[in-house]
């Protein structure tokens, strides 16, 4: 095909974030799809620009929820982000809390753990490499550093490395950046990151008790082999999709993860299995349903973002925060009784 | 070649144990996905395989593998050598949680499917990660040369071994990055030493050069491969004779 073979020419090997594209990239149908996407940016961009209009900030409000489900442009992305989880307000409260943190007392184990994740978070991503100028690798550095001195309790987990280093691909600031890992690791998610990772367990427990409700066939093939939850969708939690789906995708599903919180989580983890249903039951074996749980991350589907986010919101069907809550309180209990 | 074991039914659970391949089905699958073979059952003795109609996964028999050991001591990057016969080089990523990948071996004549699953190394997955001990049938302890943290936790993960994993699990013990002579932190003898007081098989091995990642992967298959088909009259099989026999010392390549 004539617009397969250009298409590869039209379309940049590396994208707007930095990162190179994969060997298999699938260049005539991402440029099909974006010609589309390009019109919805530019309407989105002009919604967005009169919207913000005379104020520097977001608040949450449902107009601005109906805009951010239908994404925000990169350009206001910061900003909404900081505006609707808070961060901005914590940032505003405590000025020179993170220059301070920063230069507080050394944790030897603390540094070390972080800088072992270093050369391998984004090695695809040119602005990541060691010979990079400026190197983002010193600002992720700070930015962990800064937020386990913070939290404690948490200090560094892997997967943080890959959602900080999100952070500073849109927002490139360390300082909003930690602010905005603040709000998702201190509040908008619960206790996925400390050393026991109750909430992370209990996370996964609440979408197999999702999956038993709405999708009986799927939970019944996992019981049928025997497989735990935490081995096909641990990585959708920790890292909340980064390097599983595609990055401006990633970036639509954090805009309403910032404003509506962890249960956008559940809608996008329900909408990929329900899409795949059919696909996942043809599973024969343990091996064979891991396989497929990664094959139903790529693809056209995942890939066309805006019809994607769409889904979200309509395949699952009601997802109430009452019903999380109350699957929540149950999973955990017997995820402690079980010790 | 003789098979002492037959498969034990799978049980009512598992509606699709004797189901060939499906074909590729309603969603638009990608050409090369690995196609549903023959499984390891969780749980139970090695499971001798059915020749599958893909060429890629024919195997006699198939086991798991598990690697363990601290974060950065080379996990992912032994496993690649071993599957890919390549370095990741700077193109790799932490692995966060477990993963794993297929790879069939020649036995003497017996196709060998390992089953290797890749885990976090950072403390606190642990706890994620240790459910799946249990279904091992080898695991494979790294730690890092260069690293002396991480060879002295070598008996904190010991311990979660004897915790969780099954009592007779192939257990083997390697010191990795030998190519960093320089940078060495843990003398060769000091891992012989702390091998020989657990009894466990030692190497010294390199995913960058290559050096003892196929042997460590081929010694574990033949302890597996003998352990679920050895006949009375076969000369029983020694995976301390053979590790000490074929591993090559790094030192022949350092000044």
């Amino acid at each position: 095909m004539e617009s397969a073979g250009s298409a590869r020419d039209r379309v940049p090997r590396i994208d707007p974030y930095g990162f190179e594209r994969p060997e298999d990239f699938d260049y005539a149908a991402y440029e099909e799809f974006f010609s589309t996407y390009l019109v919805i940016l530019t309407r989105r961009a002009i919604k967005w620009s009169k919207l913000l209009k005379g104020s520097s900030r977001a608040r949450r409000s449902g107009t601005v929820k109906r805009y951010i489900r239908k994404g925000v442009p990169l350009e206001h992305r910061a900003c909404v982000w900081m505006g609707v989880s808070g961060a901005q307000a914590q940032m505003d409260r405590n000025p020179g809390y993170y220059h301070r943190l920063l230069q507080g007392e050394q944790n030897d184990r603390l540094a070390e753990a972080i800088r072992t994740d270093m050369n391998r978070t984004f090695p695809d991503n040119i602005k990541f490499r060691k010979s990079a100028d400026p190197c983002l690798q010193k600002t992720l550095y700070n930015v962990l550093l800064a937020y386990g001195r913070h939290n404690q309790g948490v200090g560094y987990c892997q997967g943080m490395n890959f959602i900080a280093g999100y952070l500073i691909l849109v927002t490139k600031s360390e300082e909003e950046s930690f602010w905005l890992l603040d709000a998702l690791v201190g509040r908008i998610l619960p206790d996925y990151y400390s050393p026991a990772m109750l909430g992370l367990k209990t996370d996964q427990e609440v979408l197999g008790e999702l999956v038993r409700t709405k999708l009986p066939a799927v939970a019944a093939l996992m019981d049928g082999h025997g497989v735990l939850w935490t081995l096909v969708v641990s990585r959708w939690f920790i890292c909340l999709f980064v390097d599983i789906l595609p990055v401006e995708t990633v970036l639509r599903i954090w805009d309403c993860l910032f404003n509506e919180g962890s249960k956008i989580i559940f809608r996008v983890a329900l909408t990929l299995i329900k899409q795949h249903q059919a696909f996942i039951l043809e599973a024969t074996s343990v091996a064979d349903i891991c396989e497929r749980f990664k094959e139903i991350t790529r693809g056209s589907f995942v890939t066309e973002c805006h019809t994607f986010m769409q889904k979200i919101f309509t395949e699952p069907g009601s997802l109430s925060m009452a019903t999380i809550i109350r699957l929540r309180e149950s999973c955990r209990a017997r995820l402690q009784a079980q010790g | 070649m003789s098979r002492k074991k037959t498969p034990k039914s799978k049980g009512a659970s598992a509606p699709a144990a004797s189901v060939l391949p499906a074909a590729n089905g309603s969603r638009p699958a990608r050409p090369g996905i690995a196609r549903p073979g023959p499984q390891v059952r969780p749980d139970g003795p090695p499971q001798l395989g059915r020749p599958s109609l893909g060429s890629g996964d024919f195997y006699d028999v198939a086991f798991k593998v598990m690697l363990v050991g601290d974060s950065g001591v080379g996990k992912t990057c032994l496993l690649v050598r071993f599957k890919d016969g390549a370095f990741l080089a700077g193109t790799f990523i932490s692995t966060v949680g477990i993963d794993f990948r297929n790879k069939v071996l020649d036995v003497d004549g017996m196709k060998v499917k390992l089953q290797i699953w890749d885990t976090a190394g950072q403390e606190r997955f642990r706890s994620v990660t240790h459910a799946y001990y249990r279904d091992a049938h080898a695991l494979l302890l790294l730690y890092d040369v260069t690293n002396k943290a991480s060879f002295d936790n070598i008996q904190a993960w010991l311990t979660e071994i004897q915790e969780y994993a099954q009592h007779d699990v192939v257990l083997m013990l390697l010191g990795n990055k030998v190519d960093s002579a320089q940078e060495r932190a843990v003398k060769r003898e000091d891992g012989e030493k702390l091998a020989k007081e657990y009894g466990l098989p030692f190497m010294e091995t390199s995913a960058k050069t290559g050096l003892n990642v196929d042997l460590a992967f081929t010694a574990i298959a033949k302890e597996l491969k003998q352990r679920s088909t050895k006949a009375p009259s076969e000369p029983r099989f020694r995976l301390h004779d053979y590790v000490k026999r074929e591993g090559r010392g790094a030192s022949c390549c350092t000044p």
